[in-house]
């Protein structure tokens, strides 16, 4: 029943040779199993400090009962080196920025339950010139129905990148896509969100939110930062998505979404719409011994922004790859794309959030990553960002280090 | 007696079957969920969110696996920080308030067992990645099943007081196979007793105590971390000087640098599964019963 390999090299007896000479095969043996391994470094069992076994009879009992919540700090810097970087718009606020060092983030995360109802998750970002609550929520656990609501200010479930945070990006920079649209910091708000398992076989989850449609860098294609107040309910960004998730096998998994968002823009009470769709395909093989990990993530939004007497429209998104090939290594390529602003007669005009954006726009990007533990993570990218309205295309370099110290709560899948 | 139990058990389930509602038990691993299933038997289902052949360190937080859990009654979990990394993602998801930590339907099972190398002193990542509530990976030592199975019989029949008995019972009747298997498993390991043997992961201090051996080196030199050519060298030098006979380590790991330390140091690779084959139908007993054959076997000439 048990699968075991025996394997006997030599008869059971007393070793021999030089050890020196072992070594060349050791390196090998390595190199194979860190090319077999590429899933991150495994923890286990207490290692150097003193143990000791819990008396007989009192399991459990010499556990830490704190009461603090889970406290996490994840350091983001990086070295940049742009062949422009008068040009690069629509950038993620906590991308590089400037030629030389940059501190992309020194991200708090707090977790814990409140009670056995609610728990409360917050993300502080620290910068080298300020601090802001990027979000801060309380979450229903028990309520009946397969219901949950979320509470306070939060990244809004529009697609799949925009709830995620710099630390679980494949790219040392936001896509194109969400500072465009969303904006430098992602689409969040206060606000209230409620979501739903729909009893189906399958993983079906229904996510409404009502958030403040205000901020430029957090809700540029709504208010954006001319905030003209919330006088009905219609003055809020109503955000709706789908998240569909398919097995297929163990090691396969496919995810897809479908959301869409309304609010007011600052056009005389105009409305703008986002439509948008992703795709996350996912190959982890978990039965053999092998930890290779290949995804491939796809999302495109579209914007329908009113204006008076006119509707603007344009469509941006992006394809990424990733291929973690070893157990600290792992490439990673990405395509971006952006169409210019049109009218309705399919004229184009000035994007109305982003006046810099004058036409087309591609960026192509790749990078390697080392990571020399689940903790910590060295990146090298390089990106070609080809502007219809910039004569040359605008490269870009980074070689980016991530720290992470403290308990940090699980990731979504 | 098991004969006379399992007749008990069976006019038990019986006189049931008409007020039968079924339990839905998840566990994280397919080793409690075979010991929960031998405790559920037949009025409920049990689900194990990791395949046996997978790391249980990291499990993908699939979202069908937060499915599983929003229609769980009971979970089970090995707890220590095993699954840290992916199931408290999966509970919030869950939605599921029956099985939220604190309540009647969320079972720990580390803190039922006798835990082995608690951190008596500050810990941090410089010294891997460590488990500060000690070592979780108490699956493979049947003492510590006992306690696990008693455990979950208990808290089923909080969960379903009608069939309280009926888990008492198959808890019983397990614990009567166990405890005969123990004494055989016991027996049939003696050539094990006192002999050296070196691991890849620390996984097997709960398996050499029980058995008696002794790990004189784990290859990785920090729990997580990958091994240098200096730190495996030093680890042959010592299986040779030990006379080290066996190098053990879990199916989900390469195995390339444990082959290369058997090699170099004369000994015997096992490649072991570190759970039991829940969905292929392997019971505990059948699992451990493997477990014990094949080191018996690795350390027979």
């Amino acid at each position: 029943m048990l699968p075991v390999l025996l394997w006997t090299p030599r008869a059971w007896g007393d070793p021999e040779g030089s050890s020196l000479e072992d070594l060349d095969d050791i390196r090998a043996a390595l190199q194979a199993d860190a090319e077999e391994a590429s899933g991150a470094p495994a923890p286990g069992a207490s290692g150097d400090p003193p143990v000791v076994s819990a008396p007989s009879g009192s399991a459990g009992s010499t556990r830490s009962s704190s009461m603090n919540p889970n406290l996490s700090l994840i350091m983001d810097t990086a070295l940049a080196a742009f062949s422009s970087v008068d040009e690069a718009a629509s950038g993620g606020a906590h991308d590089p920025a400037v030629n030389g060092f940059n501190l992309q983030q020194l991200e708090l995360a707090v977790g814990s339950a409140v009670d056995p109802y609610l728990r409360l998750d917050g993300n502080i970002v620290f910068g080298l010139f300020g601090v802001e609550i990027e979000e801060i929520y309380g979450t229903t656990v028990a309520l009946p129905g397969a219901l949950q609501l979320r509470m306070g200010q939060f990244l809004t479930r529009f697609g799949r990148a925009n709830p995620t945070h710099p630390h679980t990006w494949a790219f040392v920079d936001q896509p194109l896509v969400l500072g465009r649209l969303m904006g430098g910091e992602g689409n969040r708000g206060l606000g209230v969100e409620a979501s739903v398992l729909a009893p189906l076989p399958w993983y079906v989850e229904i996510v409404g939110s009502e958030t403040m449609a205000a901020g430029a860098a957090t809700a540029r294609s709504f208010y954006g930062a001319d905030d003209l107040g919330v006088a009905s309910p219609a003055d809020l960004q109503s955000t709706v998505a789908i998240k569909q998730f398919f097995p297929l096998g163990e090691d396969l998994s496919l995810m897809w979404g479908l959301s869409w968002a309304s609010g007011p823009n600052p056009t005389g009470r105009n409305r703008t719409e986002l439509y948008g769709t992703d795709l996350y395909l996912k190959y982890r093989p978990i039965t053999q011994a092998s930890f290779t990990e290949l995804s491939l993530h796809t999302e495109w939004i579209g914007r329908r922004y009113q204006v008076p007497d006119d509707v603007l429209t344009d469509v941006t998104g992006f394809v990424q790859g990733t291929w973690r090939f070893s157990r600290r290594w792992g490439v990673a390529g990405r395509y971006e794309y952006g169409t210019p602003t049109t009218d309705l007669r399919g004229d184009e005009v000035l994007d109305p959030t982003d006046p810099a954006w004058l036409g087309f726009r591609q960026r192509i990007g790749a990078n390697l990553t080392f990571w020399p533990s689940e903790f910590s993570r060295i990146r090298v990218q390089g990106s070609s960002d080809t502007l219809d309205w910039v004569p040359d295309p605008i490269l870009a370099g980074f070689l980016a280090l991530e720290l992470s110290v403290g308990a940090h709560g699980a990731h979504a899948f | 007696m098991i004969r006379v139990l399992r007749l008990l058990s069976l006019l038990s389930l019986l006189e049931g079957v008409a007020l039968a509602k079924e339990v839905h038990v998840v566990a994280t691993v397919p080793t409690l969920a075979a010991l929960a299933s031998e405790v559920v038997g037949d009025h409920g289902e049990v689900i194990s969110l990791a395949l046996h052949t997978q790391d249980p360190h990291f499990v993908d937080a699939r979202p069908n696996l937060a499915l599983a859990l929003s229609r769980a009654d009971l979970l089970v979990l090995t707890g220590l920080g095993l699954e840290v990394g992916w199931l408290p993602t999966l509970l919030t998801g869950s939605r599921n308030g029956r099985i939220q930590p604190g309540s009647v339907g969320y079972l720990d099972a580390s803190r039922h067992v006798q835990v082995l190398q608690i951190p008596t002193s500050a810990v941090d990542r410089s010294m891997g990645d460590i488990h500060p509530g000690g070592n979780p990976h108490y699956h493979l030592d049947p003492r510590a099943a006992r306690p696990v199975v008693v455990a979950l019989a208990e808290r089923l029949g909080t969960l379903d007081p009608e069939h309280a008995g009926d888990y008492q019972l198959n808890a019983k009747l397990f614990l009567v196979e166990l405890d005969a298997a123990i004494a055989r498993w016991q027996e049939q390991a003696q050539p094990l007793r006192g002999i050296p043997v070196i691991d890849l992961h620390r996984s097997w201090p709960y398996v050499a105590d029980w058995l008696g051996f002794e790990i004189v080196a784990d290859i990785e030199p920090k729990p997580g971390v990958p091994p240098t050519p200096r730190h495996v060298l030093a680890v042959i030098g010592l299986a040779r000087e030990r006379g080290v006979g066996l190098v053990i380590q879990e199916s989900w790991l390469p195995s390339n640098v444990s082959r290369t330390v058997a090699e170099k140091s004369g000994a015997r690779l096992l490649i072991l599964d570190a759970q039991a084959d829940f969905r292929g139908g392997q019971t505990y007993v059948q699992h451990v019963d493997a477990l014990v054959s094949a080191l018996v076997a690795g350390v027979t000439p």
